[in-house]
């Protein structure tokens, strides 16, 4: 039996907008993710995909319920723990690459190793980047590489520290179709190592990734769909179609 | 239309910037109108008082006259004088609150058919409806008693009329206006009685004979008749006259109105100074906020552009945007001068003895303002020509472009916040630049006023030193029948005497003008300027003002009379003594020894202690041995006391406006970074960082940078600080301006403002903690 290491009971969140109008973008969302999953979830535009990864991940605030990691409440820890938590248990991945503007791949790499208490941060820095296949750029400012080789600087950025959940908000979203498949294998031989991954993306290709699908709408979850772990040696095309199935049977 | 709705929207996103530039233009304007009120109206008013009562073109202290109608009348017939008036006088030592003076007191008859004295409020601020009469036994003082002596309401002030121990006391009923002894920087006060009192100390004078204390004298109010200077009209009456016989001194008009204007003068002048360096502070403030505010919105211009608005129409706007902030800022600026300087105005009536008004001098403040306005309007244009070389698609697709290729500072694990400090510096070098000229010029002016906090000293030795043609802890001169051995053996039953020398003041005249003569035993002893001192016995040294005033320097030969004969001397340097506006020349005793006689009582001997803390002490027990025989004083006196105050209120007051200036600086810099960089803040979050963390480190940035500003500063201080207050004493007749600061005078300025930029900053960087990250969510 996995354990689960995120949870939410009850996850409610809501905007203020244009006075006294609120918008509901969670509706008590009851959810656990397992260690060793690939979780996508999916949705159309607006359906709070993204709210969800950012409530699940600290990163936003909740308006009702609760959010645990590894039993610990999410919700009552103070701003100090919160960044330790960032730092040493969760990795992101952006859809925009979100590297920090003035300082080189590398850097951005070994700074959030230094964050995460890594002891060779520069050697593993060094050592990913390598591994993302961007070893020759690695001291090239963010706005002096491609999309794809800012993407996958920010991935080694996210695992240095060896996060216990690594959160992904559309990372092939701004990419062509060769850096996402690219970047999408990078995931896969992530989760083939163990790591646990939490991603939000509309597009099919890279949800097929993915051994847990969950399909929101309206704020809330209305399916979920398990399939084997992703296998780039096998044909897709079963699975591609069981999910095209579902999603139809969704009105997507 | 469009302009409009760019205007607004310019005023929205730019709230904070347009605010702290209002706050800026505020605080210049403000402290400009006060300066510009303060000087105006000190130097108007005294003028017009000095004429409102009866001051002549010179007036003329004299004593020893039984009657004084033949002198007037001798002057009255000379063509070139128009016309004398008559005031009578009684010159009388005084004690009052335990305190002795240490210059003679003028006792005058209120008549106020012929000379209206404006009468104070008891609490000073204002005039009295009616001004009443003076009762017997009573007597109405200038307001600078107060900050000299301590003097309130009620108090009594003690005249010794004669040796038999006949005093005349009287108790304070009122403040006067007196436009020249009024002020605390004149040592002779004047002090109006009633007739009946005048007569009766008059016929005690007369009974006590040779025994007699106090003395009858006149003030001579001398108008001339036509336009020549006052050089020439003393000379006139030197050598027409029977005048000099009588004379006890001379000021000329603009002599007496310039000394009284003296303190409000270096005031004014220092704050001026300070106004200058805030204008130029605000000129780089305004610069850094244009230029981050086109770096904020270029996207935003370019697709104005698309749109069809010309570089001008977005230049025009960015104008009317942060003249927004200005003007508001200096018509509030103009009304709140009023209130400050008729604070200011009341805060030193108990310093110059007057109740300047505070009308703002509409026409001279409107016109600096406005010349300003133009100024700022100018850099405003010239600093958004960048504007025009925005081409809708470059500014459309820019990115934050960081510079690439060179070699950068290394970021290392400990300390991170440091370390990422300084990368921030590195990479966005030219957005601190407005927090580097702030501090560079704050500490400079700060370090500026401490200097001259440092010259001036604890005690006011500076301008104590300014005004003394030498230096001195205390000093004795017998006038009686004790002698000098003793009074020093009593010295030196408390402490050793390490140095002595003797200093006497008659008035000579030179090339027929009249001038105080320093006379002293050791001519080393004279604060030179420049040339040597005068040892030989045919020379003499002059201070700037009377070389100016008689047109001759070092190497030229003059002729000097004295009480016994005239003799030739060469001028053999220029000293510094700002004693009446600088008129003082300098001679040898030998050299004195050629025109006038020597007499035991005419020196005042200066001594240097071992123990200078108990030069009190001595002179206290010289006082009670010795009594009225000895004139006792140190190196002070009263009134120092109340400009030192002042100064130090004056100090107060910029160092309160340096401090608001560098947290506006530090809002309006800190809020723009901010702004600009909330993504990579939101990121180095989501990587784990603490806001913690993160505003300490933005905080280390300020902190770097102003305390290289205020490096540049102290340096900059270093150098241009003294010539600077040399240059506004100068004005003032203080031309020996050397601060010789000690380390913390030096540094503290710097370290002061680096840790308000630091703690500043640190504080506005609050809104790190409440960033969300939810910037960073494309959804």
């Amino acid at each position: 039996m996995k354990t689960v290491i995120l949870q939410a009971k009850g996850l409610n969140k809501s905007f203020s907008a244009f006075g006294n109008r609120k918008t509901q973008v969670l509706k008590s969302i009851d959810l656990e993710i397992e260690q060793g999953d690939f979780t996508v979830i999916m949705g159309a535009s607006g359906a709070g995909k993204s709210t969800l990864l950012y409530t699940l991940s600290g990163m936003d605030s909740i308006s009702q319920g609760e959010v645990f990691y590894k039993n610990e409440k999410l919700t009552n820890l103070s701003e100090k723990k919160m960044a330790r938590l960032r730092a040493k248990e969760f990795g992101f991945v952006f859809q925009q690459t979100h590297l920090v503007s003035n300082l080189t791949l590398f850097e951005n790499v070994k700074l959030a190793g230094y964050l995460a208490g890594e002891k060779q941060a520069e050697e593993k820095a060094k050592e990913l980047l390598t591994q993302m296949g961007v070893e020759e750029v690695m001291d090239h400012m963010p706005h002096q590489v491609s999309g794809g080789e800012g993407q996958r600087a920010a991935i080694a950025r996210a695992i240095i520290g060896s996060p216990g959940v690594l959160f992904a908000d559309e990372p092939t979203g701004a990419l062509n179709k060769k850096s996402s498949e690219e970047i999408l294998n990078i995931f896969t031989a992530l989760h083939q190592k163990g790591q646990s991954i939490l991603m939000v993306t509309h597009d099919l290709r890279a949800a097929l990734r993915g051994n847990r699908i969950l399909y929101l709408e309206d704020g809330q979850i209305l399916s979920e769909r398990r399939f084997p772990p992703y296998d780039a040696k096998q044909d897709q095309k079963a699975r591609e179609a069981q999910l095209n199935e579902r999603l139809s049977s969704l009105s997507w | 239309m469009e302009k409009k709705i760019l205007w607004k929207s310019g005023l929205k996103r730019h709230q904070s910037s347009i605010t702290g530039i209002f706050v800026l233009i505020f605080l210049v304007t403000v402290s400009l109108s006060s300066a510009l009120t303060l000087w105006q109206c000190s130097g108007s008013y005294i003028r017009q008082e000095m004429e409102r009562l009866g001051y002549g073109d010179m007036t003329v202290w004299v004593s020893g006259l039984s009657d004084v109608t033949p002198l007037t009348e001798e002057i009255n017939h000379l063509s070139e004088i128009k016309t004398v008036g008559v005031q009578n006088i009684l010159y009388s030592e005084y004690e009052t609150n335990e305190q002795e003076s240490d210059s003679e007191g003028q006792l005058i008859v209120y008549e106020p058919e012929k000379y209206d004295y404006k009468i104070l409020k008891d609490n000073l601020n204002g005039y009295r409806s009616a001004a009443g009469d003076i009762i017997s036994g009573t007597i109405w003082v200038s307001a600078s008693m107060q900050s000299m002596f301590g003097v309130q309401i009620g108090d009594t002030i003690t005249f010794p009329i004669a040796r038999s121990g006949v005093n005349k006391s009287f108790t304070v009923t009122g403040y006067f206006e007196d436009p020249f002894m009024g002020s605390s920087m004149i040592g002779m006060k004047s002090f109006l009685i009633c007739r009946a009192d005048y007569e009766d100390i008059c016929s005690s004078i007369e009974k006590s004979g040779a025994d007699g204390l106090a003395r009858q004298g006149h003030m001579l109010h001398i108008f001339k008749n036509g336009d020549f200077s006052a050089s020439k009209l003393n000379r006139l009456l030197n050598e027409s006259t029977s005048l000099t016989q009588y004379t006890e001194f001379t000021h000329s008009f603009d002599v007496m109105s310039g000394f009284m204007l003296t303190l409000q003068n270096v005031f004014t002048g220092l704050l001026l100074s300070f106004v200058a360096i805030l204008v130029v502070v605000s000129i780089v403030v305004l610069s850094h906020s244009i230029g981050a505010s086109i770096e904020m919105d270029r996207k935003n211009m370019g697709i104005l552009k698309t749109l069809g608005c010309t570089s001008g129409l977005l230049r025009r706007v960015q104008m009317f945007q942060y003249l927004t902030g200005m003007i508001p800022g200096m018509l509030l600026g103009v009304l709140a001068s009023v209130p400050v300087s008729i604070y200011l105005c009341r805060m030193t009536v108990t310093t110059t003895g007057l109740l300047i008004p505070a009308n703002i001098p509409v026409i001279l403040c409107g016109g600096t303002l406005l010349l300003f306005l133009i100024l700022f309007c100018g850099f405003i244009w010239l600093r958004t020509r960048q504007l025009t070389a925005v081409t809708p698609m470059i500014a459309i697709r820019e990115n934050d472009v960081q510079a690439a290729g060179r070699k950068r500072l290394p970021i290392r694990e400990k300390p991170l916040s440091f370390w990422l400090a300084l990368r921030q510096l590195e990479s966005g070098r030219k957005r601190y630049i407005g927090v580097f000229l702030t501090a560079v010029l704050l500490v400079f002016i700060a370090s500026f006023m401490g200097r001259v906090n440092s010259w001036l000293g604890p005690r006011g030795e500076g301008l104590m030193d300014a005004f003394n043609p030498a230096g001195l802890h205390m000093a004795a001169q017998p006038m009686g029948e004790t002698g000098i051995e003793d009074v020093e053996k009593t010295i030196r039953s408390y402490t050793a005497i390490t140095d002595q020398y003797a200093l006497a003041m008659p008035t000579v005249s030179v090339e027929g003008i009249d001038y105080t003569a320093n006379v002293i035993t050791d001519p080393k002893r004279f604060h030179m300027l420049s040339g040597n001192t005068c040892n030989g016995e045919d020379e003499i040294l002059l201070t700037e003002f009377v070389a100016a005033d008689l047109g001759v320097s070092i190497g030229d030969r003059i002729t000097v009379s004295g009480p016994k004969n005239s003799a030739e001397f060469r001028v053999s340097g220029i000293y510094q003594c700002a004693n009446d506006m600088g008129a003082n020349v300098g001679l040898s005793r030998d050299g004195f020894l050629r025109i006038g006689e020597d007499s035991l009582n005419i020196w005042c001997h200066h001594y240097f202690l071992e123990n200078q803390e108990l030069s009190q002490t001595v002179m206290q027990a010289l006082e009670e041995t010795y009594g009225g025989d000895v004139y006792l004083h140190e190196n002070s006196w009263p009134g120092l006391y109340g400009i030192l105050s002042a100064m130090k209120l004056l100090l107060i007051f910029l160092y309160g406006i340096v401090l608001v200036f560098v947290l506006v600086v530090t809002r309006l810099v800190s809020g723009k970074l901010l702004m600009r960089e909330q993504k990579d803040l939101g990121i180095y979050r989501a990587m784990g960082m603490s806001s913690r963390a993160l505003r300490l480190s933005f905080a280390l940035r300020f902190a770097m940078v102003s305390s290289l500003g205020s490096l540049f500063g102290v340096l900059l201080g270093i150098f241009f600080t003294d010539p600077l207050a040399a240059l506004i004493l100068r004005m003032e007749g203080i031309s020996n301006f050397s601060s010789h600061p000690g380390i913390l005078t030096v540094l503290l300025p710097a370290v002061v403002v680096t840790v308000m930029f630091t703690g500043f900053a640190y504080m506005a960087s609050t809104k790190i903690k409440e960033m969300t990250l939810t910037n960073l969510i494309t959804e």
